[in-house]
């Protein structure tokens, strides 16, 4: 009995008295030694003119209150302290001159290269937490097709050596007023008609085409080509926009689901596949699969149609694609008599 | 006057015969379909300031000119990728980033077959113009048939971003985050929190409630359940953008593949998602990207998720293991209760 009290708050103890220490270790323990991240980080470039010399302001809020030494500054492409780091291309900070500090202040570059600076002071406790600090003579990068971004640490000693206190990234970036024309600019390659070729560098110069005559019994078919292709990194989409099949007032409704083909019903479809039922159309051509039919309009003998849809697209640059789109039209005996036409716009866009 | 006669019976003739025989030849289109265009322009203008720019536009028919007509439209996102939704309505209502009251271009153009045009472009920003992110589409349309049941009709469409510096909105939102399903012909997009197929994508969704377009840079760390690491380095490799108001899905390859080829004079690099070769199990995935325009504060955005990757072959071994396991447990428990092996007899019953 004496032994089962004893191995009962024995039991207790262990559960919830070191379950409740934990806790306070883990909340008073832990953020003393556990560094953190600047806040309100910023970077201010007085000119993002590509390889200009300018100055640069670095703002950000130290968030520990511990004594502070030294603050290390090394540019790189990447902004994730544990990454390696990349010089961007045409920076140089090697002649950068401390003009302006605000908000902690007493500190002087300790030592400086293409890429790194370290600020050191005597050290001292942090009080006013927002401060920013203005760097003259540096040298903008010169690529402007990616970001770069400065990481920031600052230390207890004065030469940026030891445990780091606080950490954080801020992000720049040099731009053109024009956009600079590499060595390929970016472009979009676009052609329609009955027949294209895979390069677009000649069509049957068709744009139209006679379906016959509607009748309950009978699914009328028709075929076009469109070949596109872009070195854009962002990729293309191509929409189908125009109404339906129409004579005066009267429309051929258009399916907004992939649908099969139903003789006698009102219908007026596309798809972007080959299909046998009707027998009509082709699978897309070229060699390259990241350009694709729109997984609604790629299902064969299934066909849809709503203005504006996307009906093929590239997430990223594209060989030459061509794509064949096949159009089906069925009509009820009670259909209004007329001509029924359509004019299909299919514009190419490139993506953001 | 019977010559006479017979005189103009054989013109009428031939007038008629000529009539048939021009509407029986197909009326071809007066403008080419087949063009090339710049689809996307950048800017990034003071205001007060202008920027003076081309807009090169290839006729790529050789028989057939191109006669295209220039329109400045607005436009938005179709929904949490990168194709513009083009306000073509003429009566479309303007949007407040609207680059239309700023952007001139010309109205039309005609380009001779197999050559080149250069079109002016310019962007003019009033003084004392708030800081932003600005935006339209240059509609090229080539004009379209006359006959037929079905008329084809040609567009290119050239994205212009302009951005005028200052102190903007910024507010980004992480909405989801993990493996990511991409879309093929036959599937549609989607994140997936269990896969039987290899993920080889990662992605995170992110809301932009700002008044400026946000393009972030970041990496992914990828961890399986033995600790091995995996890094994504470029977690925006397109430089995408998520759009003033936009859901934006970011995807990122854990595998890259390069393909390269020549278009168009020139050579092309395509980087699609390769087979990254991960085992079965769980997978631990750390987000950290960050944004910020020049001047305004750097916020960075830190999350982390899990998935599994459970392929079929993986679930029909464990679940074939687990049986044969199951079957010696059954066995032993058996012979530790009756001192013999498979189901209770009559007589052992008795016993």
């Amino acid at each position: 009995m004496r032994f089962h009290a004893f191995m009962f708050s024995w039991r207790h103890m262990l559960s919830e008295e070191g379950f409740a220490l934990l806790l306070v270790l883990f909340v008073f323990a832990a953020p003393v030694s556990a560094a953190m991240r600047f806040q309100e980080r910023g970077l201010y470039m007085n000119s993002s003119v590509p390889g200009a010399t300018t100055s640069y302001t670095v703002s950000w809020r130290f968030m520990s209150p511990q004594v502070v030494g030294s603050v290390d500054m090394l540019f790189c492409q990447d902004p994730i302290p544990y990454h390696p780091c990349v010089t961007p291309a045409g920076l140089n900070v090697s002649n950068a001159a401390l003009s302006h500090e605000s908000g902690e202040t007493g500190f002087s570059i300790l030592s400086k290269s293409t890429n790194h600076i370290v600020l050191t002071r005597l050290p001292s406790m942090i009080t006013s937490g927002s401060s920013s600090y203005t760097f003259d003579n540096i040298v903008n990068p010169t690529d402007t097709s990616q970001a770069f971004s400065i990481r920031l640490r600052s230390h207890g000693s004065t030469d940026a050596t030891g445990a780091q206190i606080d950490f954080g990234s801020v992000r720049g970036e040099v731009t053109d007023g024009v956009v600079l024309e590499t060595q390929v600019p970016p472009m979009l390659i676009f052609c329609v008609a009955q027949e294209v070729e895979d390069n677009c560098t000649s069509t049957n110069e068709n744009y139209y085409t006679d379906m016959g005559q509607l009748s309950s019994k009978s699914t009328l078919t028709a075929q076009s080509q469109m070949a596109v292709g872009t070195n854009a990194s962002g990729g293309f989409a191509i929409t189908a926009n125009g109404i339906p099949m129409s004579a005066g007032t009267s429309v051929i409704d258009s399916p907004t689901t992939p649908t099969e083909s139903v003789q006698g019903s009102n219908q007026f479809g596309i798809n972007l596949v080959a299909n046998n039922s009707p027998t009509v159309g082709g699978n897309p051509e070229g060699v390259w699969a990241n350009a694709v039919a729109a997984p609604d309009y790629s299902i064969p003998n299934h066909y849809k149609y709503v203005s504006g849809d996307v009906i093929a697209y590239s997430p990223n640059v594209s060989l030459m694609k061509k794509f064949t789109v096949s159009y089906i039209v069925n009509s009820n005996e009670n259909l209004r008599a007329g001509v029924y036409t359509t004019t299909i716009t299919y514009i190419a866009s490139g993506r953001f | 006057m019977k010559r006479f006669k017979s005189m103009v019976v054989a013109g009428f003739a031939v007038l008629m015969a000529t009539a048939y025989a021009l509407t029986a030849v197909p009326a071809h289109a007066e403008s080419s379909a087949a063009l090339s265009i710049t689809p996307k322009k950048n800017y990034t203008i003071e205001a007060g300031k202008s920027v003076k720019d081309k807009l090169v536009i290839r006729n790529l028919d050789a028989k057939i000119p191109l006669v295209l007509s220039l329109r400045v439209v607005d436009f938005t996102f179709n929904d949490d990728g990168g194709t513009p939704k083009l306000m073509l309505a003429q009566d479309a209502p303007q949007t407040t980033w609207s680059l239309k009251p700023f952007l001139t271009v010309p109205e039309t153009v005609t380009i001779a077959p197999n050559s080149t045009e250069s079109l002016d472009l310019g962007v003019a920003i009033p003084k004392g113009h708030g800081a932003g992110s600005y935006y339209s589409a240059i509609v090229y349309s080539a004009g379209s048939s006359d006959g037929g049941n079905v008329g084809l009709s040609a567009s290119g469409v050239t994205l212009v971003f302009t951005s005028i510096p200052g102190k903007v909105n910024e507010n980004l939102t992480l909405q989801n985050f993990g493996a990511y399903n991409l879309a093929t012909a036959n599937k549609k997009n989607g994140y997936m929190f269990v896969a039987t197929d290899m993920p080889q994508a990662l992605a995170y969704t992110l809301k932009n409630a700002g008044n400026v377009t946000e393009s972030p840079v970041g990496s992914i760390t990828l961890k399986d359940m033995f600790g091995h690491e995996q890094e994504i380095d470029d977690v925006n490799p397109n430089k995408s953008l998520a759009l003033i108001g936009q859901t934006r899905t970011f995807t990122a390859c854990i595998k890259l593949k390069d393909q390269k080829a020549q278009f168009n004079g020139g050579t092309i690099q395509s980087t699609e998602c390769a087979a990254p070769g991960l085992w079965p199990g769980l997978y631990t995935a750390t987000l950290d990207i960050f944004y910020g325009q020049n001047g305004n504060s750097t916020k960075e955005i830190v999350n982390v998720a899990h998935f599994w990757y459970l392929p079929w072959w993986f679930i029909f071994l464990i679940t074939a293991i687990l049986a044969v396991v199951g079957y010696y447990v059954w066995r032993i428990v058996r012979r530790i209760k009756y001192g013999r092996p498979g189901p209770r007899t009559k007589a052992a019953r008795r016993k």
